[in-house]
């Protein structure tokens, strides 16, 4: 059944509260008469013609939830692929969801896992060889980006094709990084699943 | 009304090959959008686009639209007293990350003198130019507003090129896709080879598509990738996500546009030649994975029979990756909406958003200027251009002689209110009045080409549709201006 997971939230939640402290703490710290300080950066004036322009620099940690969906991508980690289903009887939508849905959009019925059997052949539907990617992408590039029609699923799911060339319609078998996981959907790729027939 | 009969057509199929089972519309979700009084556009205006804009804040850019529609249209009443009409104003933009600045609305309302009248941010991704249109023209014509301003803009140059990327890309679901190419074309670029395969198209079209668009740029003061290039030239430029080369992906913009959205009897007292406006919308999944196969709801000069081969098909699904049902959507309300019963024969002009070359072809079939299946005849026949290339005479129906979004700009929250002013202007016969001005050129620190040329429709033109198109066609508006009186 589908289970939320709480757990790294509270983690996240105390870490925040130190940070909060300290920032107190220094503010206090002053010679005789309590002055405000700036503790921040200087703000770097890149250009002054034809205006002013400064630069303004960010780091930020989003706290991302993965909810109901948390069963796939602990699937992943141990070589599995998840999918979700519609047991509604009254549903005329049979088919298995990846990417998940916890949710049926028909019916609105919560789905149930089902695990894929290994190995997990697919067939690939469309394809891309990605060469100029943006800020923070964590395949090296160039990669084949990969659309994989998987049997018995309604959707057609994104995901990377790990060597070889991709055409469409080429059988491709599905594998995971369980060995040192990254705890995203690149947990699991395709490699190229070629029968003698 | 519609019949049941038509609103069956439009069906999921959760069993397509075997077509057991379907889930079924009702009535009431195909409802025809219908005004409650005529809606009108009067006016437009538009900054230049810059890749790069340190010149103004956005705040100044958006009064230098606001500025052009109220003072260079030819209103018959002074500027102030045009904004004294005004009592609504909708404002799209795409995206927070790239403006850094929440409620970015007030600012810039504030900014045009416009308190305390109300205003709503509108956002749809790429679609949020018509969508900011259609929430415009859904307060005039219910009477909530007489004359409501649209405007939008975006800012995308306060970051880097790939970080830009990498924000647009956050448009793709975050969990299953963005970091898959963390860059919009990667998610463009499976459906091109997609397409390629199933219809058998060349890349040599999809050039096409980027050539015609960076020269009609170049007749114009805003646009912000003008270039004569060649198919050669395009097919060697350096790739983004295979097929996708750079010179077939739309520009990452700085800028602002705006138009004037009003009921019949000010829009008379505005001008002359004011234009009607019908415009509807649709929607679909944020991962094309998702995309259930159905039938094609037909547009109404379309026959099932015209289908009956193509998705029978092995392996063939509609809309699969080679087409957008939220497009085809939109045109289905808005052509029984605006009476349009054959699109290639009755529109004169239509602005479509190539935001790559791909996206632009398979708009084709959607908006029915070709069957599903024949969208490269568009291209091929000469019918897309200003002058057939085959015949020498006009094009049938030529797109996007703004530039486009590949030519011009793709500032994305003002992206379909530039599209609507363009289409606007053309209608108008204005065209060169709001491109071939030298001042124009010089107020944006360009100078207007020796070889410039008027690329204005014949003024027996009546009738423009322009797309507004987010994400891999998760929203979709298709809008019509058709000349009045």
């Amino acid at each position: 059944m589908l289970k939320k997971k709480p757990q790294t939230k509270k983690k996240v939640q105390a870490k925040k509260k130190v940070e909060i402290k300290k920032k107190v703490v220094k503010k206090k710290e002053t010679k005789g008469r309590e002055e405000v300080k700036f503790i921040g950066q200087v703000t770097r004036i890149r250009q002054t013609e034809p205006a002013t322009v400064v630069e303004w620099p960010r780091t930020i940690t989003h706290i991302h939830t993965y909810g109901m969906l948390s069963p796939f991508f602990e699937g992943l980690k141990k070589g599995e692929l998840r999918a979700t289903q519609c047991l509604n009887s009254k549903c005329a939508e049979k088919r298995l969801w990846i990417p998940p849905r916890a949710h049926c959009p028909d019916c609105h019925t919560e789905m149930v896992w089902k695990t894929l059997s290994n190995p997990v052949i697919g067939k690939i539907y469309a394809f891309t060889r990605v060469v100029y990617a943006g800020t923070g992408i964590e395949l090296s590039t160039p990669y084949w980006q990969v659309d994989v029609e998987i049997p018995g699923l309604a959707t057609i799911p994104k995901s990377y094709l790990l060597y070889g060339e991709p055409r469409i319609g080429m059988n491709v078998k599905a594998e995971f990084r369980t060995k040192k996981p990254t705890n995203t959907v690149l947990d699991y790729y395709w490699v190229p699943y070629e029968t003698n027939a | 009304m519609l019949s049941w009969r038509q609103a069956g057509a439009m069906r999921f199929s959760s069993n397509w090959k075997g077509g057991t089972s379907m889930i079924t519309f009702k009535e009431g979700n195909l409802r025809i959008p219908k005004w409650n009084r005529r809606v009108f556009i009067v006016a437009g205006g538009t900054t230049a686009y810059k890749k790069y804009f340190p010149e103004y804040k956005l705040e100044e850019l958006a009064m230098m639209a606001f500025k052009q529609m109220l003072e260079d249209n030819n209103l018959k009443m002074d500027p102030s007293e045009v904004k004294g009409l005004i009592n609504f104003a909708t404002y799209g933009e795409f995206a927070d990350h790239f403006q850094d600045q929440l409620l970015c609305e007030a600012k810039i309302h504030d900014y045009l003198g416009l308190d305390p009248l109300h205003n709503l941010g509108i956002k749809t991704g790429g679609a949020t130019g018509g969508s900011t249109i259609l929430a415009a023209a859904m307060a005039v014509a219910s009477g909530y507003a007489n004359v409501a301003l649209a405007a939008g803009w975006e800012r995308m140059d306060e970051v880097d090129t790939r970080t830009g990327n990498f924000y647009i890309s956050t448009a793709a679901c975050k969990d299953f896709e963005t970091r898959l190419g963390r860059i919009y074309s990667s998610y463009y670029a499976p459906m091109a080879n997609r397409f390629a395969e199933t219809f058998n198209v060349s890349e040599v079209t999809r050039a096409k598509i980027a050539v015609k668009n960076h020269l009609y740029a170049c007749s114009s003061p805003y646009a912000q990738q003008a270039g004569k290039y060649t198919v050669e030239d395009v097919l060697n430029s350096p790739m983004s996500a295979y097929p996708l080369r750079f010179l077939e992906c739309c520009a990452m913009s700085a800028g602002a546009a705006c138009v004037l959205v009003c009921d019949e009897e000010t829009a008379y007292k505005l001008t002359d030649h004011p234009c009607e406006l019908f415009i509807c919308g649709g929607t679909h999944t944020l991962r094309v994975a998702d995309r259930r196969h159905m039938e094609v709801p037909l547009l109404p000069h379309e026959t099932p029979e015209m289908y009956k081969e193509l998705y029978a098909r092995e392996g063939a699904r509609y809309p699969g990756f080679e087409s957008f049902l939220a497009a085809r959507f939109a045109a289905w309300l808005v052509y029984r909406m605006a009476g349009i019963k054959n699109p290639l024969e009755e529109l004169d002009l239509v602005e479509l958003h190539d935001a790559f070359t791909i996206s632009d072809l398979q708009t084709y079939g959607d908006i029915g200027l070709r069957p599903y299946g024949q969208e490269q005849d568009y291209i091929e026949s000469g019918d897309a251009y200003y002058t057939n290339p085959n015949t020498g005479k006009p094009g049938k129906c030529p797109s996007n002689l703004s530039g486009g979004l590949i030519g011009t700009m793709h500032a994305v929250g003002a992206t379909g209110i530039f599209q609507a002013a363009e289409c606007l202007w053309q209608l108008q016969q204005k065209y060169d009045q709001f491109h071939g001005d030298p001042a124009l050129w010089k107020k944006w620190g360009k100078e207007k080409p020796k070889d410039w040329q008027s690329l204005q429709i014949p003024a027996t033109a009546k009738q423009a549709l322009w797309v507004s198109h987010a994400g891999v066609g998760s929203h979709v508006t298709v809008g019509i201006l058709k000349k009045a009186g």
